[in-house]
């Protein structure tokens, strides 16, 4: 065990903070020109793709054609963490980056990589991923929208739910039946779908907060036409690829998670003493007490995500890695509960001027309560904590299905 | 930067695993819980012995002094191991009280006796410490040192002594006669048998705890660890109670793991209305819960011992949380692990008694999860 890193990985830090600083986008930048959404790349963050992907900062783990420069895992894992203290987002399409592009990477053909994947690395196309449907949540493999082969096109009819950014991105990665009558886990294609094709149209459904802002969208599709060239790998081969996709990053996006956690505890820690000292003295000690109780939590979901990337490191199993959805998204939205109640009233105000909360954002300046709002966003999505819970019983702790 | 044990940490777990299998098994902890060992005396009982003829108190003391030199992390991965078989033992009082203590306040001519002796023939020692209302904050002991001819005097009662009958050294925290807070503190050894001390009630047998009444107790000259006056006396003292501490919270996750993997069994193994009691997602809901503070305690206190190990600026914090979690991880596991089991959960005959006492014992003891939230509040800024 051991706390400090390996020097090439210190010098491989240093490599890139020097970079990152006559490199990255300036705070202005992207302030007078934020994303609208998870889709939606702005000018500045289409330049700022294009320089990490020329320079191998994109994707450090890939190889130069790719985007990276072959960095081990333990370098990835400290790019990452570089990156958020310097403020700097890695993209604003992480679904984009983070799934779609790799997925076509290693299923895709070499039509699709050169007009789909690699656009997204140059920062040249945005996208999103069509899973989500009104009748298939949790339960993703219940899903019915179809796409039915007619000569060289598919013809697609359904409507997706939930969709990120879908408003803003150029394509869609949208998981489709295609076979109805075989078992429901094994009739599911991907067919990549331009989102100005005729018959497809978004309509914004804004969340919790505020009526201006939508991340997420339905997306209606009536006899949309795609050429069948734009299957991705074989027909029927969804579902591995929604367990693949979805893998992807799994080892990594943890990373995400805890630093967007000890954004807001360092925040909160910011503003505690001003809040604290603003209570009758016999309530201070309580605040204190959950606060603490909260930075532990941030700490120990570092700690655990650490213990579970060292675990696969060395090639085992990482059970600690099924658990940091769950505990980082749960403790988020619990620090920003505690936050707005140890602030009184003050809280009940919204922000004037919200604006767009960049996705993976490092300065969110929203309120505690609306943080909190939206942390069900993250307590819900990509399987909800109480799916995760069955999840962790089921393959972690072996418990028998009822 | 690696949180998982290298091969050799690892290798050193399963041979203490496997020792204590065979040395100290559920039936032994009960004698001693059933009153079958006599008067049980740690300094004196077998499984000591058996630690002592396989070098373990010498594992962590320094190569100098005697010992076999190993680091922190060694030590924790030693205590988690202690606590998944409650091991009766003056192991945790030896060698994670009095040794850190030792070898943090004391010049090396004068530590060097005392953990040779460790290392060299199992000779024991514990750490008075805590008074009452039940504080271990060395700021608000209020023994007194009085300087005399060729020594010093002592005045006050210690409480909560571990394993302070029959220990060969006890390590006394005292202040200079009308100093306060962190000033004026001083360390003293005074024979185990200066006083036959008051055995306190407790209901785990296994970690006996005793009262002693220092009445005017003349400590020799040579018999000082750190003279009162003496400059960072308190940051020494903050120190070794750290690696204590940290102990602590390790071997917490230690008996909680076993009542974990206890009661996970159990609601494998158990069935009602014609199922496994586990298929319930009642039941999986809160066993998933368990699991959850188990990883975050034994996670925080992985980082504790890395912190301590490298003697990085966190280590203060890292263990005040590594205690929280630890705290909070038997607050739930007790509970649940007892819930969970049914009728049988609460019965004297079931061994999960054990577990659950120590773990309980445990919180208590250098500070309880609340007490250690409030360290790392202060520690973290969270007040102005």
């Amino acid at each position: 065990m051991k706390l400090s890193f390996d020097e090439t990985v210190e010098e491989f830090r240093a490599e890139f903070i020097a970079w990152l600083a006559d490199n990255r986008p300036t705070a202005e930048e992207m302030e007078a020109d934020p994303a609208m959404s998870s889709g939606h790349a702005p000018g500045w963050a289409r330049r700022w793709t294009r320089r990490m992907f020329d320079a191998g900062w994109l994707v450090p783990g890939w190889p130069p054609e790719r985007g990276g420069r072959d960095a081990t895992p333990t370098q990835q894992l400290v790019y990452l963490e570089e990156m958020a203290r310097a403020g700097v987002p890695r993209t604003t399409n992480p679904q984009g980056l983070g799934i779609v592009a790799p997925s076509i990477l290693d299923y895709g053909s070499p039509e699709q990589i050169e007009n789909y994947a690699l656009p997204i690395l140059r920062g040249e196309k945005s996208a999103c991923l069509g899973m989500s449907e009104p009748g298939a949540g949790s339960d993703l493999a219940g899903l019915t929208t179809r796409a039915v082969r007619d000569g060289d096109t598919f013809v697609i009819n359904g409507q997706k739910l939930w969709t990120s950014g879908a408003g803003h991105t150029e394509f869609c990665f949208l998981f489709c039946r295609t076979d109805p009558d075989a078992p429901k886990h094994k009739g599911i294609s991907v067919i990549l779908v331009d989102m100005n094709t005729p018959g497809l149209t978004v309509r914004p459904v804004p969340e919790i907060v505020d009526p201006r802002h939508a991340e997420l969208n339905e997306v209606f599709l009536s006899d949309v036409i795609v050429p069948a060239d734009n299957l991705v790998g074989t027909l029927n081969n969804g579902w591995a690829m929604a367990n693949g996709s979805l893998a992807h990053e799994r080892g990594m996006v943890w990373v995400q998670s805890v630093i967007e956690l000890e954004n807001a505890t360092r925040r909160l820690l910011g503003e505690a003493p001003a809040m604290i000292a603003a209570l009758p003295a016999d309530e201070q000690a309580t605040a204190a007490d959950r606060i603490a109780d909260l930075y532990i939590d941030a700490q120990a979901a570092r700690c655990l995500g650490y213990l579970g990337f060292g675990k696969l490191l060395k090639g085992g199993s990482a059970p600690e890695q099924a658990l940091m959805k769950m505990f980082s998204s749960e403790t988020r939205q619990q620090l920003s509960l505690v936050a707005a109640e140890i602030q009184g009233p003050e809280a009940l105000s919204p922000t004037v001027n919200p604006g767009v909360v960049l996705p993976l954002s490092t300065q969110d300046p929203t309120t505690w309560i609306e943080q909190y709002l939206r942390s069900f966003g993250v307590t819900i999505s990509a399987g909800s904590s109480e799916i995760q819970r069955n999840i962790i019983a089921d393959k972690v702790l072996g418990l028998p299905r009822s | 930067m690696d949180f998982t044990p290298t091969d050799d940490q690892e290798e050193l777990r399963a041979s203490v695993r496997a020792v204590l299998a065979r040395a100290c098994p559920p039936s032994a902890v009960r004698h001693v819980f059933e009153g079958k060992d006599g008067e049980y005396v740690p300094s004196r009982s077998g499984l000591w012995k058996q630690m002592v003829d396989l070098d373990w108190p010498a594992l962590t003391i320094p190569e100098q002094f005697g010992g076999i030199g190993l680091g922190f992390v060694e030590l924790s991965l030693v205590v988690e191991e202690l606590g998944r078989v409650v091991a009766p033992s003056p192991f945790l009082a030896t060698v994670t009280q009095f040794a850190p203590l030792v070898r943090e306040v004391a010049p090396a001519d004068r530590a060097e006796p005392y953990l040779r002796a460790i290392a060299e023939r199992g000779a024991t020692g514990t750490v008075a410490l805590a008074e009452a209302p039940g504080t271990w904050d060395p700021g608000r002991v209020t023994t007194t040192a009085r300087p005399v001819d060729g020594g010093w005097v002592l005045d006050g009662t210690k409480s909560w002594v571990c394993d302070g009958v029959g220990a060969d050294h006890i390590a006394v925290v005292a202040r200079a006669e009308h100093s306060s807070g962190t000033d004026g503190l001083g360390v003293f050894v005074v024979p185990g048998d200066f006083s036959p001390g008051r055995v306190l009630p407790v209901f785990d047998p296994t970690q006996p705890l005793v009262e002693l009444v220092f009445d005017s107790v003349m400590v020799p000259a040579d018999a000082v660890l750190a003279e009162p006056g003496r400059e960072g006396v308190h940051a020494s003292i903050t120190r070794a109670l750290e690696e204590t501490t940290a102990c602590l919270a390790a071997s917490t996750c230690g008996s909680c793991r076993v009542i974990f993997e206890t009661t996970l069994q159990y609601a494998k193994d158990r069935e009602q209305y014609g199922q496994p009691i586990g298929s319930f997602q009642a039941l999986k809901h809160r066993l998933v819960e368990m699991y959850l503070l188990l990883e975050r305690a034994s996670a925080l206190s992985a980082y504790a011992a890395l912190t301590i190990a490298e003697d990085d600026e966190r280590r203060s914090v890292a263990v005040a949380m590594a205690k929280a979690a630890a705290g909070d991880c038997q607050r739930l596991l007790v509970q649940d692990g007892i819930q969970l089991h049914g009728g049988i959960g609460f019965t004297w005959e079931n061994d999960l008694h054990m577990f659950a006492k120590r773990a309980k014992t445990n919180d208590f003891l250098f500070g309880g999860a609340r007490t250690h939230r409030a360290a790392v509040a202060r520690q973290v800024g969270v007040w102005t």
